[in-house]
C-alpha cells in the first residue's frame, strides 16, 4: 500500500486535494445561490416559487447519477470481488437515497402552490418513489445483513436488479399518456434561467463528488481500524 | 442428462411434493378470499366500484399471497438440506433457478385461475368470452412475480430482515409491472359491460407490451443474478 509506504506526503497531497474540492464545492453552492435568487429571472405564470425548479432539478439528475454509480459499483464487486467496489456501491446508493429525498420534498413544495396540492399521483412522481423505495430496501438489505462476503454479495445483486426502474423514471413523461403528465416532457428556458440551470447542475456535481470522497474515505479509515484491531488482538 | 432435463426433473419433484403436501398452493388461495373479505370491507365494494378498484384489489391479493407462498421457494428444501444434495448434484445454478422459477409461475396461475370465480363472484362479474385475455395479463404478470420472487427468496434466509426480504425488494421492483396488470385488467373488465362487449379493447397491447417487456427482462436478469446468489 502507498499509504504505509510514504504516509507523510500521502496524507498532505489528500489533504490539500480536499480542501480544494472544499473550496470548489462552497464557492459553487454559493455562486448557484445567488444565481437563482438574484440573476435568474422570474417566471411569468409562476412567479417566485419556479426558483424550486434549479435545485430540485439538479437533485434529481445527481439522484440518478448516484443509482446509476451502484449499479457500476454492483457488478464491478461481482466481477472484481474487491470491498472498494462494494463500499462505492453502498455509499453511492446513500446519497442517491439522501437526494432523492430533496427531490421529494422540494416538488410538493413547489407543487402546492401550482397544482394545487402536495402529491399527485402522476408519472414522474410515482415512478420517482418506487425508486427511492427501491434504494430504501437496498440499503435495508446492506444494514440488516451480517457484516462479511455474502452480504456484500448480495447487495451487489439487487443493486444490479434495482436500476431496473431507474429509466422508468427518466421516461416517464413520454411513456404515459399526456393527460396523466404534470411534470413538463421538454422546457424551454430563458438564457438566463438556463445558465442558472447549468451553474446548479455544477454545484450538486460537486457537492456529489465531494460527499462520496468524504464517505469513502471514513469507511476506507473505518476498515483500516478494524484491521488494526484485529492484529492488535492476535498480538496480544 | 441436458439442461432441459435438470428442469423437468427439478419442477416434477417440486409439483409432486405439493401435490401429495397442499402446502402452497390451499393456503395462497385461502389467502387470496381473506384479502378480498378484508378489501370489501375496507372499500364497500359494490356493482359501482368494481370498475374503478376491482382490478387493483384482485392484483393486491394476488400479491400479496403470491410473496407468502414465495417465501416457500426454498424453505421446503430445509429439511434434511436437500439444498446442498441439489447444489453437490451436477445441476447447473441456471436450471435450478428456471425449475424453481416455473413452479412459482405455475402455482401463481393456479391462484390466479382459481380464485377468478371468487372474484367474479364478490364483484358481479358475468361470465363470457371478453375474460380470455385475462389469460394473457395473468400469464405475464406472474412471470413478472415468480422471475423477481424467486431470485429474493433465495436470499431471504440469510438475511436479518427474514420475512421481510422478499416482500420489501419485491414489491418496489414490481409495481411497474402492477401497474400494467391493474391497467390491462381495467380495460378487459370494462369490456364486459352490457352492450359493448369486445375481445380486445384499445390500448391493451400497449399494456401487454409492457408486461412482456417487464417480465423478460426480469427473468433474464434474475437468471443471470441467480449464479451469485447461489455460490456457496
Amino acid at each position: 500500500m502507498t499509504a504505509s509506504a510514504a504516509p507523510a506526503t500521502t496524507n498532505s497531497t489528500t489533504t490539500v486535494r480536499h480542501t480544494g474540492l472544499s473550496v470548489a464545492v462552497a464557492v459553487s453552492m454559493v455562486a448557484a445561490l445567488l444565481a437563482v435568487f438574484l440573476y435568474a429571472p422570474t417566471e411569468r405564470q409562476m412567479g417566485a416559487v419556479q426558483r424550486i425548479f434549479y435545485f430540485h432539478v439538479s437533485s434529481a439528475l445527481t439522484a440518478g447519477t448516484a443509482y446509476f454509480f451502484v449499479f457500476v459499483g454492483s457488478i464491478g464487486y461481482l466481477v472484481h470481488r474487491h470491498d472498494r467496489w462494494d463500499r462505492f456501491a453502498g455509499i453511492a446508493a446513500e446519497l442517491g437515497i439522501l437526494f432523492s429525498l430533496f427531490v421529494l420534498i422540494s416538488g410538493p413544495l413547489w407543487a402546492k402552490p401550482i397544482w394545487g396540492v402536495y402529491w399527485r399521483w402522476e408519472p414522474r412522481l410515482t415512478t420517482m418513489l418506487i425508486t427511492f423505495t427501491t434504494y430504501v430496501a437496498y440499503a435495508m438489505v446492506r444494514a440488516y445483513g451480517e457484516p462479511g462476503e455474502r452480504t456484500q454479495r448480495f447487495a451487489a445483486v439487487v443493486g444490479v436488479i434495482a436500476f431496473v426502474n431507474v429509466p422508468l423514471v427518466h421516461y416517464a413523461v413520454h411513456l404515459w399518456a399526456a393527460d396523466q403528465q404534470l411534470h413538463p416532457p421538454k422546457i424551454d428556458l430563458a438564457p438566463g434561467m438556463a445558465q442558472t440551470k447549468y451553474l446548479c447542475h455544477a454545484a450538486f456535481a460537486l457537492l456529489f463528488v465531494y460527499f462520496m470522497r468524504l464517505r469513502l474515505r471514513q469507511e476506507r479509515l473505518a476498515a483500516r481500524i478494524d484491521r488494526l484491531r484485529l492484529r492488535l488482538a492476535e498480538q496480544a | 442428462m441436458i439442461w432441459w432435463q435438470h428442469i423437468a426433473t427439478l419442477l416434477r419433484k417440486d409439483l409432486r411434493l405439493e401435490w401429495r403436501s397442499k402446502e402452497r398452493l390451499s393456503p395462497m388461495v385461502f389467502f387470496v378470499l381473506l384479502v378480498l373479505l378484508v378489501f370489501n370491507f375496507g372499500f364497500e365494494l359494490g356493482g359501482a366500484a368494481l370498475g374503478e378498484i376491482g382490478p387493483g384489489v384482485l392484483w393486491s391479493a394476488v400479491l400479496f399471497a403470491s410473496l407468502i407462498g414465495l417465501q416457500r421457494t426454498f424453505t421446503a428444501e430445509d429439511a434434511d438440506d436437500c439444498l446442498d444434495g441439489i447444489l453437490a448434484s451436477p445441476v447447473s445454478r441456471s436450471s435450478l433457478y428456471v425449475a424453481k422459477m416455473a413452479g412459482n409461475f405455475l402455482f401463481l396461475l393456479a391462484v390466479e385461475l382459481i380464485t377468478l370465480p371468487l372474484f367474479g363472484l364478490f364483484f358481479n362479474l358475468t361470465v363470457g368470452a371478453y375474460l380470455a385475455p385475462l389469460l394473457i395479463v395473468f400469464a405475464l404478470g406472474s412471470t413478472c412475480i415468480a422471475s423477481v420472487g424467486t431470485l429474493f427468496a433465495a436470499m431471504a434466509g440469510h438475511s436479518r430482515l427474514r420475512e421481510f426480504f422478499l416482500p420489501l425488494l419485491s414489491l418496489p421492483i414490481l409495481i411497474p409491472a402492477l401497474i400494467s396488470c391493474v391497467e390491462a385488467t381495467s380495460l378487459i373488465l370494462a369490456a364486459g359491460v352490457p352492450g359493448h362487449t369486445t375481445l380486445w379493447p384499445d390500448g391493451l397491447g400497449t399494456h401487454l407490451a409492457m408486461l412482456a417487456a417487464s417480465g423478460v427482462i426480469c427473468f433474464f436478469l434474475a437468471l443471470l443474478l441467480f449464479d451469485f446468489v447461489m455460490e456457496e
